[in-house]
């Protein structure tokens, strides 16, 4: 559905926002666009949804290139700004039936289109009411419901969830989960938690340059445990046997009595080489506290990948 | 053209909603309701003056409270039309619509060139007022407003350039009046300089002059080709003014 190859954009002919680029997004599929603040995230949609020209690169919407067939390759896109801009003095319904007439839909079905992008952003209940006076939680929502009118195949969102509150930011992300199921939906966010909670599949780009991209359980292995926190009545004695181990690396004591060890490369049993740490430990007569695992916390995956990019 | 509808529409709609264009034809009318009214006594009390010339004529192009209004309404009606879309941000969402810059542009400036001539229309009630006491020539009413349209659709222009060239109102409509201002001088070079070239050239442009043969029913040709320049020109540069923030 969205192809980018090779994407650059520079504002100022030297330095660039954007570098080289390229993903790929599929029909029913959630991308999340994940980066620091300043990353390059805007840029990176703006080009995509064809607002900004690419320096160099290439951008393919749903079958149609989008510098040959500007016009035919947006209708395919619905975009929602990071800003969420709208005309304050226009009226909800006012707003979004003219979106809809701007972006192709027929006379015949605007209502129907109108109706139903309301409904599934939830503002009907404020349809009538002038955009100047909406809270920022609305705005936001009549972004998502334009974003909907056409009913595009392509949905990019630029930070869909700022600015909401808890239940709001809750109602949206399954709200692009629902659309993913019909859509191919790129979204952009700084929260790793909010890629973690709606996406399949998350793109992660620091200062311009894509560091990472996979599946979403596979950013969960790589915070998957990594060692175990042991916690024992007597130091010295403990050390000599958590070395012995084979399954464990590194054995380093953290506190009296508290040791931090990594798992050795290649030891996949992790739950029963848990259960082999506490056996040999007790045969030992080591007294025995807590026994718990090492987790990266996605922070810090995403810290390590856009950090190791510097 | 795809986006000229919607956006001709909602300008229309948000140029009426607000109070601009509300203020702008209330102050035009106002203007030209003195106007008109001190022509109309000045005639009545020199009846001799009327032999070859009418109110008609004096009121469209023979006096300052004419081409005034016409130099600071125009930027007024025009200043928003880009400005106030980048402004606000929106200009993003109306770009990435599946609309072309073409249209977005013509679309604006028909909402404007719409309003202006919206401005005008009670100013015919004047025709029909000087009816009641003598003749009127028709004719020269038609060339009259064909003027007043095309001046003005070329002010308009040069004001829609100006707007897609920042995001503050206030300096689109200050360049708008100083460009049109400065189109409006070359016309005076026409009783300054001698005979010549740039004689010529001044009284080629000479808003003025114009404005002086339409009300007299005179149409000149190279003078509508240099009027359908001033729209085209500035209309094409606005649309690659546009076009250009993208690569920017």
């Amino acid at each position: 559905m969205i192809t980018v190859e090779g994407l650059s954009k520079s504002y100022t002919g030297t330095s660039f926002a954007v570098e080289a680029v390229s993903f790929r997004v599929n029909k029913g599929e959630v991308v999340g666009f994940l980066g620091p603040n300043g990353a390059g995230k805007s840029t990176t949609l703006r080009v995509v949804a064809g607002f900004l020209g690419p320096t160099r690169g290439r951008v393919n919407l749903a079958g149609h290139d989008l510098e040959s067939e500007p016009v035919r390759a947006r209708s395919t896109v619905g975009y929602m700004p990071e800003s969420v801009p709208l005309y304050p003095e226009m009226r909800v319904r006012e707003y979004l039936r003219f979106r809809a007439e701007l972006k192709g839909v027929r006379r015949a079905e605007r209502s129907a289109h109108v109706d139903e992008a309301m409904e599934r952003a939830r503002v009907d209940d404020v349809a009538e009411q002038l955009i100047g006076h909406l809270s920022k939680g609305y705005r936001q929502r009549v972004g998502l419901a334009d974003a909907l009118v056409a009913r595009p195949p392509i949905l990019i969102l630029d930070e869909p969830t700022a600015g909401l509150d808890p239940n709001q930011i809750r109602e949206v992300r399954a709200l692009v989960r629902e659309l993913g199921r019909e859509h191919a939906v790129l979204f952009s966010t700084h929260i790793l938690s909010e890629v973690e909670a709606t996406c399949d599949r998350a793109l992660v780009i620091s200062k311009g340059r894509l560091v990472a991209e996979g599946r979403i359980d596979e950013l969960r292995e790589r915070r998957r445990s990594r060692g175990l926190r042991i916690a024992v009545d007597s130091g010295p004695r403990a050390a000599e046997v958590l070395a012995r181990i084979e399954t464990l690396t590194k054995v380093e004591p953290i506190a009296p009595g508290i040791f931090v060890a990594t798992w050795r490369e290649g030891a996949l049993d992790l739950e029963h080489a848990t259960e082999e740490v506490a056996r040999t430990l007790i045969t030992a007569g080591v007294g025995l506290r807590e026994l718990s695992p090492v987790k990266a916390s996605l922070e810090q995956v995403f810290a390590e990948l856009t950090e190791g990019s510097a | 053209m795809r986006g000229f509808w919607p956006v001709f529409k909602r300008e229309l709609f948000s140029l009426f909603v607000t109070p601009t264009a509300w203020i702008l034809i209330v102050v035009f009318l106002v203007i030209q309701g003195f106007h008109f009214y001190g022509l109309v006594v000045h005639f009545a009390e020199n009846a001799e003056l009327s032999v070859d010339e009418g109110p008609v004529q004096a009121f469209f192009g023979e006096s300052i409270l004419f081409y005034l209004p016409l130099v600071l309404l125009c930027p007024g009606m025009t200043m928003r039309l880009f400005a106030e879309e980048r402004r606000l941000g929106t200009i993003e969402s109306l770009l990435t619509a599946p609309v072309t810059t073409a249209a977005v542009v013509l679309g604006k400036f028909a909402a404007s060139l719409v309003t202006y001539a919206v401005m005008w229309l009670p100013t015919v009630l004047y025709i029909v007022i000087l009816r009641h006491a003598g003749e009127i020539d028709w004719h020269v009413v038609g060339t009259s407003y064909l003027g007043v349209l095309l001046v003005g659709a070329g002010y308009l222009a040069i004001g829609t350039l100006m707007s897609t060239m920042t995001q503050s109102q206030l300096v689109a409509i200050v360049l708008s009046v100083l460009v049109i201002l400065g189109m409006f001088m070359l016309g005076i070079g026409e009783f300054i300089f001698d005979p010549g070239a740039l004689h010529d050239f001044c009284a080629y442009v000479s808003v003025w002059g114009q404005m002086g043969e339409l009300a007299k029913g005179i149409v000149d040709l190279r003078r509508l080709v240099l009027d359908v320049t001033l729209v085209a020109v500035p209309l094409f540069v606005a649309v690659r003014a546009v076009d250009a923030w993208r690569w920017g």
